[in-house]
């Protein structure tokens, strides 16, 4: 079976697993974080999502070990074996990308695009999903009470939009609503315009799984000694990565297109 | 090569490790579950339910009134307050509520109080949801009248007269009360205090046919 297919069938089924939530059917509800972006507010989540627990361990001054440490060992984990292979082969929102990702495709031949896309100063945007980390999940809550989950935009798509849809006439919007409803269609907009913009840019769940494809078993190789440098590879890369000259690169989500892609069968993934 | 297998045999049985621990030693999984995935901030939700305030006899699932309910109903009504951490809806109830029964007390404390509202005696039961016992943890849904599943969340229980027989009533309020109208905090006040003014009436009005506790 090619890779690709092997990688839908994953997405496919991991987004069934993170959904058996709903009241009965079969309404499985754990005490688990999602390793991947999802919220918890979705009317069938199983899990939680990492980034609820992470803003409760240090909601307003507090402290509370368990809960900052869990979803760290959780995507740690993963993240240690796999390394951000999570973004490419279980996030729903990964999956929801990968529909849009056509589209996107689209736009990365007009020229802007591409003056973006290679400008020097694109690969410091990648930081802001850091930035997002740290400021709104860490330092906001722990200063303010502010919580990034109040206004995300990945909270709304599948926590606030079911609910709605689901319960017709019993919801209205709180304060928070017309920001994130904001935020949404941005979020929207972007990953049609730009192909992964969300987990190359501002993913903060990323941002936890990207370091540890620095020592992750599987990781993805590339033979530079034989490469022709054709670029195919960094041509497919939904990410946008330099293929030939990466190594270990935190925003590999280890997709595998390069691999398929490689004319001459020189980019592998690798098992340690 | 060495280098790094080594390195990541270490991370591996220091993750794996201590997650094992995590599970093995601490209450993190039923915390989470009961904390964040079976009760929602609905705030996160960015969502306020359109509920009404009427009171009903019938808890969910015609579960019984868990016993703390009932022994505190024979001092009067029972005002239980559901809260949690890194809970916008709740930061804005929390200064409305110590407002409404004059009462001060902290975010991650349990509290329960019998308050003095105008010359009638209030037990006032807070619960924050991410630190609490499983005895109170566990009456939440029995109140969650409209099934929301959410905080933060209200219960006035007092006492109604159904089909020859005294029992406990409720209502369930949810949010930051914006359905019922108020908006501003001293909305949110005089909402309260006239819900929990009806439920003294009705509390008044029955209570010499209720076997106390």
């Amino acid at each position: 079976m090619k890779l690709q297919i092997k990688r839908l069938i994953s997405q496919i089924v991991l987004f069934f697993s993170a959904n058996l939530g709903y009241q009965g059917y079969p309404g499985l509800k754990t005490g688990f974080c999602y390793p991947f972006f999802y919220c918890q507010a979705c009317p069938a989540a199983t899990s939680a999502c990492p980034l609820r627990s992470l803003e409760q361990s240090v909601d307003k001054g507090s402290f509370a070990w368990r809960l900052f440490l869990y979803p760290f060992l959780i995507i740690g984990f993963l993240g240690v074996l796999t390394g951000r292979a999570v973004c490419s082969w279980a996030c729903p929102i990964g999956l929801l990308q990968r529909g849009t990702g056509r589209v996107a495709r689209k736009f990365k031949r007009l020229p802007i695009a591409r003056k973006f896309g290679t400008h020097k100063t694109e690969k410091y945007f990648r930081y802001i999903k850091y930035i997002l980390l740290v400021s709104f999940v860490f330092v906001t809550s722990y200063l303010i009470g502010f919580i990034f989950t109040d206004i995300c935009p990945v909270g709304f798509l599948t926590g606030t939009i079911p609910t709605l849809l689901l319960n017709p006439g019993k919801f209205v919007p709180n304060y928070f609503f017309p920001i994130a409803l904001v935020l949404f269609i941005l979020f929207i907009v972007l990953i049609f315009l730009i192909e992964r913009g969300w987990c190359r840019y501002f993913c903060p769940v990323g941002a936890l799984l990207g370091p540890f494809n620095k020592i992750s078993f599987l990781h993805i190789s590339v033979n530079t000694k034989q490469c022709i440098h054709c670029n195919v590879c960094s041509y497919e890369c939904p990410m946008g990565i330099d293929v030939p000259n990466m190594h270990r690169d935190p925003e590999c989500i280890l997709c595998g297109k390069c691999v398929t892609a490689c004319p001459n069968r020189l980019i592998t993934f690798e098992r340690r | 090569m060495k280098k790094i297998v080594a390195l990541q045999v270490c991370a591996l049985l220091l993750v794996s490790g201590t997650l094992g621990g995590m599970f093995a030693f601490t209450t993190v999984y039923d915390e989470i579950r009961s904390g964040i995935v079976l009760v929602l901030c609905l705030s996160c939700l960015k969502l306020e339910p359109k509920t009404t305030a009427v009171f009903t006899f019938e808890t969910v699932d015609n579960v019984p009134h868990p016993e703390f309910i009932l022994a505190n109903l024979s001092e009067g009504p029972v005002f239980l307050h559901y809260s949690g951490d890194a809970c916008a809806g709740c930061d804005v109830m929390y200064p409305v509520i110590k407002d409404l029964f004059l009462i001060e007390f902290g975010k991650q404390d349990m509290y329960h109080t019998l308050v003095s509202f105008e010359n009638a005696t209030v037990a006032y039961i807070y619960v924050n949801i991410h630190h609490t016992v499983d005895e109170l943890r566990d009456a939440q849904p029995i109140y969650d009248k409209d099934r929301v599943g959410g905080i933060p969340m209200f219960n006035i229980i007092t006492l109604g007269y159904d089909n020859g027989k005294v029992k406990p009533k409720y209502t369930t309020l949810y949010g930051t009360l914006t359905t019922y109208g108020a908006t501003t905090d001293g909305q949110r006040l005089d909402f309260l205090q006239q819900l929990v003014r009806e439920s003294i009436q009705m509390y008044n009005q029955n209570e010499a046919g209720y076997p106390h506790h």
